[in-house]
C-alpha cells in the first residue's frame, strides 16, 4: 500500500508525464515497419531482432547514453539470444461506492530467449513470464523457407487476430479471448509476400489449457502494409463442444504528420451461451502522438456492446497515456484510464490511474 | 489535399466515431446489462452465493469457465458452480479445495482471484482486469459465513424439496460429453442433501464397458452435502465410461431416487 502522501505526489505525476516506448504495433504504423521487422515472432510481441535491439535504442530514447561500440543487439552468439521486459506499477482504482485502492505491482517479468540452430532459417524459441508467477507463454520452434516469405511454427504461441497490443485488458482482445494471455498450443502457417502477410493457426482452443474435445481453434488474418498505412482482416473459429464461437475482425492504422492513428472492430458470436448473449462487438480507436523523440501521447477510445441482442447496455473506456523513454532501455508510461457503463454497475465506472516503469532489453 | 486538411479529416471521423460509441443508459437491465424479468430481482453485491452467481460468476466467469471446453472443467454456470465449487478439490492443485468452508485464506478461488504466491496457472479473471479487492472481500466473507447457498435460495429450495422426489441435477463430466484430458473426479449434485449412509458399491456403480466394473471411492464434500464426489482408483483411460445412481440412493429425508439413474461419457486423450 502506498500512503496517502505518495498517492498525491502520484497524481500529478500522471497528469503531467511519463514515458513510454516498446514494441506497440502504433511503433510499426509511424514507422511503416512489419511486426517481424523488429520481433523475432513474425506476427509481433516478445523478443526484440538486432535491429528491433538497435532501434530502441537509438529511436526511441529521448537521450540514448553513448556506450561507445557496445551495443546491445540481444545476440549471445550466432546460435543464440536474448530479451526480456519488466513491468512495475503502482496504480491507483476508484470505484464508486467503495473507497480506492492502491497498490504496487510487478505487472510482469519476462525473459525471451532464442535458439538460432540454423541461422535464419530454424529456431527454438521460448518466453517465460518469471514475475508475478512463472508460467510459459510461449515455447515453439520456427522453420523459414530459403527466401524468408513463408514459415511454419509450432508449439505454443499467441494466436494472430489483430493488432497484438500491449495493453491485454483492451476490449478488443476481452471478446476474441485473443491477447498475450491466452497462447494456444498448435501449428501456424504463415506468408510474407511484398507488402501482403498472411497467418492461419490451427490450435487447441483451450487457451493453453488441457484439450478437452475434438474441436479445434483456426485462426487467420490477412494483411496489407504499406509505408503509411495498413489494413487488415482477422477470423477465428473455434469448434467446442459446449458450441462454437467465431470472430472476424476488421484492422488498420495510418500515419498523419507525427500522429500514428490505430483502429479495430472485433465481432464475436459465441453459441456456447444461452441466449445469443454471446453476440458482442468491440472497437478501439488510438491515436498516438509522437511530440518528439522518446515522448509518446496515447489517447484511446473503447468501445463494448456485451450483448448485440440487448440496447442501452454498451461500456466505454477512456485512456490517456504519456508515455517517455529518457534513455535506452527505460520507459516510464503514466496514464489515467475512464471507464464508463450502465449506471446500475460500479464495475463498469472504474477511474484508475497508474505509473507504470518498464524495463526492456 | 493538403497535409493538414488531411489530418483534420481523419481527427473528425475519430471524433465522430468516439461520440457514437457512447456508454449505454441501463434502461430495463439489471446490474449485469441483462434486461429485467418480470419478478426478477437485482441489487448490490451481497455475500451470498445467488448474489455472487449473478455479479461475479455468471457476468465475467461464465465466459470461459461454462459448458464442456470449460477449463479443467470448472463451470461456473448458475446450474453447475456451486455443486463444483463449495468441498470440491481443485484440478490444478488437488490438495486445495476450490472454496473451503469457513475458511477463505485456504480457498483456492479466492487465491485464483487474488493472484496469490503459489497458484498453479495465471490470475483469474484470465488476463485482466480483475476483479477489485472489495468484490473479493465479499466472496472471502461469503466462504467465511460458511459458504451456504443462501438463506433466500434455501428456502426454496427446502420447500421444493419437501414436494420434490429426489433427483439429479447436474453432473461433471455432463452425460455425453468427452473429455480428452484425465478425469480426476467425477461430480454429482443432487437436488437435495444426499443420505451418506446409503452410499456403497451397490448404489453407485462404474463400469468402462459391460461387467468391466471400475474401482472408485466416494466422498460428500464438506458443506456440499448435496453434491457427491466419485474419485476413480486408477487413472481412468481412453473409452467410454457408465456411472449408473441406483435407485436406493435417498437423501436425508429418505426420498429414494427410485429408478436407476445413468450417464456416460467417453475419454478420448488425444495423444
Amino acid at each position: 500500500m502506498i500512503t496517502r502522501a505518495l498517492r498525491y505526489l502520484l497524481a500529478p505525476l500522471m497528469l503531467l508525464a511519463a514515458f513510454g516506448a516498446n514494441a506497440e504495433p502504433y511503433l510499426a504504423v509511424q514507422t511503416g515497419f512489419k511486426c517481424g521487422q523488429c520481433h523475432v515472432n513474425p506476427t509481433g510481441g516478445g523478443e526484440r531482432t538486432v535491429f528491433g535491439n538497435i532501434f530502441a535504442q537509438t529511436q526511441l530514447a529521448a537521450h540514448h547514453i553513448d556506450t561507445g561500440s557496445d551495443l546491445w543487439t540481444g545476440e549471445i552468439s550466432k546460435y543464440l539470444s536474448v530479451g526480456g521486459d519488466l513491468r512495475v506499477q503502482a496504480q491507483v482504482t476508484k470505484q464508486p461506492g467503495s473507497s480506492s485502492t492502491d497498490d504496487f505491482d510487478v505487472e510482469q517479468g519476462r525473459i525471451y530467449a532464442s535458439a538460432n540452430v540454423i541461422p535464419g532459417r530454424l529456431y527454438v524459441y521460448v518466453d517465460e513470464q518469471v514475475a508475478p508467477t512463472s508460467i510459459n507463454r510461449e515455447a515453439y520452434g520456427v522453420y523459414w523457407s530459403k527466401d524468408h516469405d513463408w514459415y511454419v511454427k509450432a508449439g505454443q504461441m499467441y494466436l494472430p487476430f489483430g493488432f497484438r497490443l500491449q495493453d491485454q485488458s483492451a476490449l478488443v482482445q476481452q471478446i476474441t479471448g485473443i491477447n498475450m494471455t491466452t497462447p494456444d498450443q498448435g501449428v501456424e502457417f504463415g506468408v510474407e509476400r511484398g507488402h501482403w502477410d498472411a497467418q492461419l493457426a490451427i490450435s487447441n482452443g483451450t487457451a493453453s489449457g488441457p484439450e478437452v474435445d475434438h474441436g479445434k481453434q483456426y485462426s487467420g488474418q490477412l494483411s496489407y502494409v504499406e509505408s503509411f498505412w495498413r489494413i487488415g482482416l482477422a477470423a477465428n473459429i473455434n469448434n467446442a463442444a459446449a458450441g462454437n464461437k467465431t470472430a472476424g475482425g476488421l484492422f488498420g492504422g495510418l500515419r498523419t504528420g507525427p500522429i500514428a492513428w490505430l483502429g479495430q472492430v472485433d465481432i464475436t458470436d459465441d453459441k456456447s451461451l444461452p441466449a445469443q448473449s454471446g453476440r458482442q462487438l468491440a472497437t478501439l480507436l488510438e491515436a498516438n502522438w509522437r511530440i518528439a523523440q522518446g515522448h509518446n501521447l496515447k489517447l484511446t477510445h473503447e468501445y463494448l456492446d456485451p450483448n448485440r441482442s440487448v440496447a442501452n447496455d454498451a461500456e466505454t473506456r477512456y485512456s490517456i497515456v504519456y508515455e517517455l523513454t529518457p534513455i535506452q532501455y527505460v520507459q516510464i508510461r503514466s496514464g489515467f484510464r475512464y471507464s464508463d457503463g450502465i449506471p446500475q454497475n460500479p464495475l463498469q465506472h472504474l477511474k484508475i490511474g497508474f505509473v507504470e516503469l518498464h524495463g526492456f532489453f | 489535399m493538403s497535409f493538414a486538411r488531411y489530418e483534420t479529416i481523419v481527427a473528425s471521423l475519430a471524433a465522430v466515431a468516439a461520440l457514437y460509441g457512447c456508454a449505454g443508459n441501463g434502461n430495463g437491465l439489471d446490474s449485469n446489462g441483462n434486461p429485467v424479468t418480470p419478478g426478477g430481482g437485482d441489487g448490490a453485491l451481497t455475500a451470498d452465493f445467488q448474489s455472487i452467481q449473478d455479479h461475479v460468476f455468471t457476468p465475467i466467469c461464465t465466459k470461459c469457465h461454462q459448458g464442456a471446453s470449460a477449463p479443467f472443467g470448472l463451470q461456473l454456470d448458475a446450474t453447475h458452480s456451486y455443486a463444483l465449487l463449495v468441498g470440491v478439490a481443485s484440478a490444478e492443485q488437488p490438495s486445495v479445495l476450490r472454496v473451503e468452508a469457513g475458511d477463505p485464506d485456504s480457498s483456492y478461488i479466492v487465491r485464483k482471484l487474488e493472484g496469490a504466491a503459489g497458484i498453479s496457472g495465471q490470475q483469474m479473471p484470465l488476463g485482466g482486469p480483475y476483479l477489485p479487492q472489495a468484490t473479493i472481500d465479499v466472496i472471502r466473507q461469503w466462504i467465511m459465513n460458511g459458504a451456504q447457498k443462501g438463506a433466500t435460495a434455501q428456502s426454496i429450495e427446502s420447500a421444493v424439496k419437501s414436494v420434490q422426489r429426489f433427483a439429479v441435477d447436474t453432473t461433471s463430466p455432463d452425460d455425453g460429453s468427452i473429455v480428452s484430458t484425465t478425469v480426476p473426479q467425477i461430480v454429482v449434485a443432487f437436488n437435495g442433501d444426499i443420505d451418506p449412509n446409503l452410499i456403497n458399491n451397490t448404489t453407485i456403480s462404474l463400469e468402462s464397458g459391460p461387467d468391466q466394473p471400475v474401482l472408485f471411492s466416494t466422498a460428500v464434500p464438506t458443506g456440499n452435502p448435496a453434491a457427491l464426489l466419485i474419485k476413480p482408483q486408477v487413472q481412468l483411460g481412453n473409452g467410454t465410461y457408465r456411472l449408473t445412481l441406483h435407485g436406493p440412493l435417498a437423501n436425508v429425508n429418505a426420498q429414494a431416487l427410485g429408478a436407476d439413474v445413468s450417464f456416460t461419457f467417453t475419454v478420448d486423450a488425444l495423444q
